[in-house]
């Protein structure tokens, strides 16, 4: 379980303002909300890659905020982040980058040999054909390629919870269609814990258990997907309906665009 | 209240800047070190590191040294002829060479091609979540880019300006016989008169302090890297500078420090 209690961060201005809820252990949980509400800062506050100002995390009982650099190394081997550009390192080919994830006295302990196997096993979960992918170097793979890599770098250790960043940003339709139906493959069969943060609503309401909205550092919204359709605040419903979000954008614009005809003085 | 004068709030910004950095290089040399004694710096980094500081670097130094032997040799030679003995330029190449020219210009050298290197290498790192990402995966930064570049930076310039001297007195004392005609024993004559041992200390002595400073500033800058492909030039640039101040308001306080 991981637990968000009064995540409060500045940077100039607030970007999470005390933000406290709840993911259940083998939930899946989508984060959506307009650009620059946190969502991503949230994300990294989860395993303190950023630090609050305020407030804390607790997964399974500890204090992500609490702990010593020891502990907070085996929080953080209990997770996987797939990064919004996959953030593989660019001087390693594939099998490194995948065997990276692998925790490091696994690494020493395990043989060459079971190493491959279980970087191979995770590429292939993840779509990958091992034989083609496992020399390249992340210069030489697509975007959806290196999404993928990122993914199996981050399930190759088994962890209990994954937080994807912007998972689908940047794909087409197809392959973003594609990563969604692995997350929610991975959830399925390892009833892992998973927060996403994604701009992708169509995706993010059919891979998730809950919705969580954030607007302004806040948390507007949080409840499953059906609720979400059915809610009647106007954030969450141009969320939820794109096309009355275009339509209502639209309205505003030539709305402004009257407002600054009848400002300006006629040419004479 | 009213506000401070501008000047004073540019001087204490100014103050704050270079207390952050040293507080923040202070930081990383003490982690390094533990990492160090700990035995937590993996060999085969820390070899990769020392090849790729001293022995690519190599070259580079060899042309530097080259040319700054011989011109030191020229120029000593067209002053000395017909008012001072020129057995004297052996001494005054070698001094040169090994007090002065051989570490500074080794650390130029290694300045532009290896610090600028690891700070945009680790810039770009930065900007590209790839730091987060080995946190997120359990390890250490500092542990695995940190300590193998600043602990080879300084074996790799002891490498470096040893070679650097040797060949810059050798290449002087060649220039000298051909361009004034003086012999090598004459050469060698003027430059065991006033040779020192201490010299050849106090130069691999800069050696090792350059070694230092000038990966520790370049790791330290790369880490603070924010804000892209632009982010990641203004940082290189910027770290290239302090690498050359840095190194050469090391090398003016060494006389006062170990030569009276």
């Amino acid at each position: 379980m991981i637990e968000y209690r009064d995540v409060y961060k500045a940077f100039d201005v607030p970007v999470l303002a005390g933000v406290s809820f709840t993911v259940e252990t083998g939930e899946t949980l989508a984060v959506v909300g307009p650009s620059g509400t946190g969502k991503s800062v949230l994300l990294k506050t989860t395993i303190g890659l950023i630090v609050p100002d305020r407030g804390d995390v607790i997964i399974d009982g500890q204090s992500v905020f609490s702990s010593d650099p020891e502990q907070l190394q085996v929080i953080r081997r209990k997770a996987g982040y797939v990064f919004q550009n996959a953030a593989l390192f660019d001087s390693m080919n594939v099998f490194e980058n995948v065997a990276y994830g692998l925790p490091e006295k696994t690494l020493k302990t395990l043989g060459r040999r079971e190493v491959t196997r279980r970087v191979s096993r995770a590429l292939e979960e993840v779509n990958l054909d091992p034989a083609i992918v496992l020399s390249k170097l992340p210069a030489e793979l697509s975007g959806g390629m290196r999404k993928r890599v990122g993914l199996a770098r981050a399930i190759v250790g088994e962890p209990q919870i994954l937080l994807y960043d912007e998972p689908v940003t940047g794909l087409d339709p197809v392959n973003a269609a594609a990563v969604d139906r692995l997350i929610c493959d991975i959830a399925e069969r390892t009833r892992v814990t998973s927060i996403v943060v994604t701009h992708d609503i169509e995706g993010g309401l059919s891979i998730s258990d809950r919705v969580a909205l954030l607007e302004g550092g806040k948390l507007r919204f949080l409840g499953t997907p059906d609720e979400f359709r059915q809610s009647r605040d106007p954030l969450v419903r141009a969320f939820a309906d794109r096309k009355a979000a275009v339509q209502a954008a639209m309205e505003g614009s030539a709305r402004a665009g009257r407002l600054a005809d009848s400002n300006t003085p006629a040419l004479s | 209240m009213s506000r401070p004068p501008g000047w004073i709030r540019a001087v204490g910004k100014v103050g704050a800047t270079v207390a952050g950095h040293t507080g923040g290089m202070g930081l990383l040399a003490w982690r390094t070190a533990t990492a160090l004694v700990t035995g937590q710096v993996a060999l085969r980094d820390f070899l990769a590191q020392l090849y790729s500081m001293g022995v690519q670097s190599l070259p580079l130094v060899l042309v530097t040294s080259i040319l700054s032997g011989v011109v030191t040799s020229q120029q000593g030679g067209y002053q000395f002829t017909g008012s001072i003995p020129l057995y004297v330029l052996g001494s005054v190449v070698t001094s040169s060479v090994v007090l002065e020219l051989g570490p500074v210009l080794t650390a130029v050298v290694v300045i532009g091609r290896v610090g600028a290197r690891i700070t945009a290498e680790l810039g770009t790192m930065q900007v590209s979540e790839q730091i987060d990402a080995l946190y997120s995966l359990g390890r250490d930064p500092v542990k695995v880019l940190a300590a193998p570049r600043i602990l080879a930076g300084m074996p790799a310039m002891l490498l470096l300006v040893g070679i650097s001297n040797l060949v810059g007195v050798l290449a002087g004392m060649l220039a000298a016989r051909l361009t004034i005609g003086l012999g090598h024993a004459t050469f060698l004559y003027g430059a065991r008169l006033f040779w020192h041992s201490y010299d050849l200390f106090y130069s691999e002595m800069k050696a090792w302090a350059f070694g230092f400073i000038i990966p520790l500033i370049s790791v330290h800058m790369g880490l603070l890297t924010r804000g892209g492909a632009e982010g990641v030039g203004r940082s290189t640039t910027g770290s290239v500078v302090f690498m050359i101040i840095a190194v050469l308001v090391a090398d003016a306080m060494f006389p006062p420090l170990f030569l009276n």
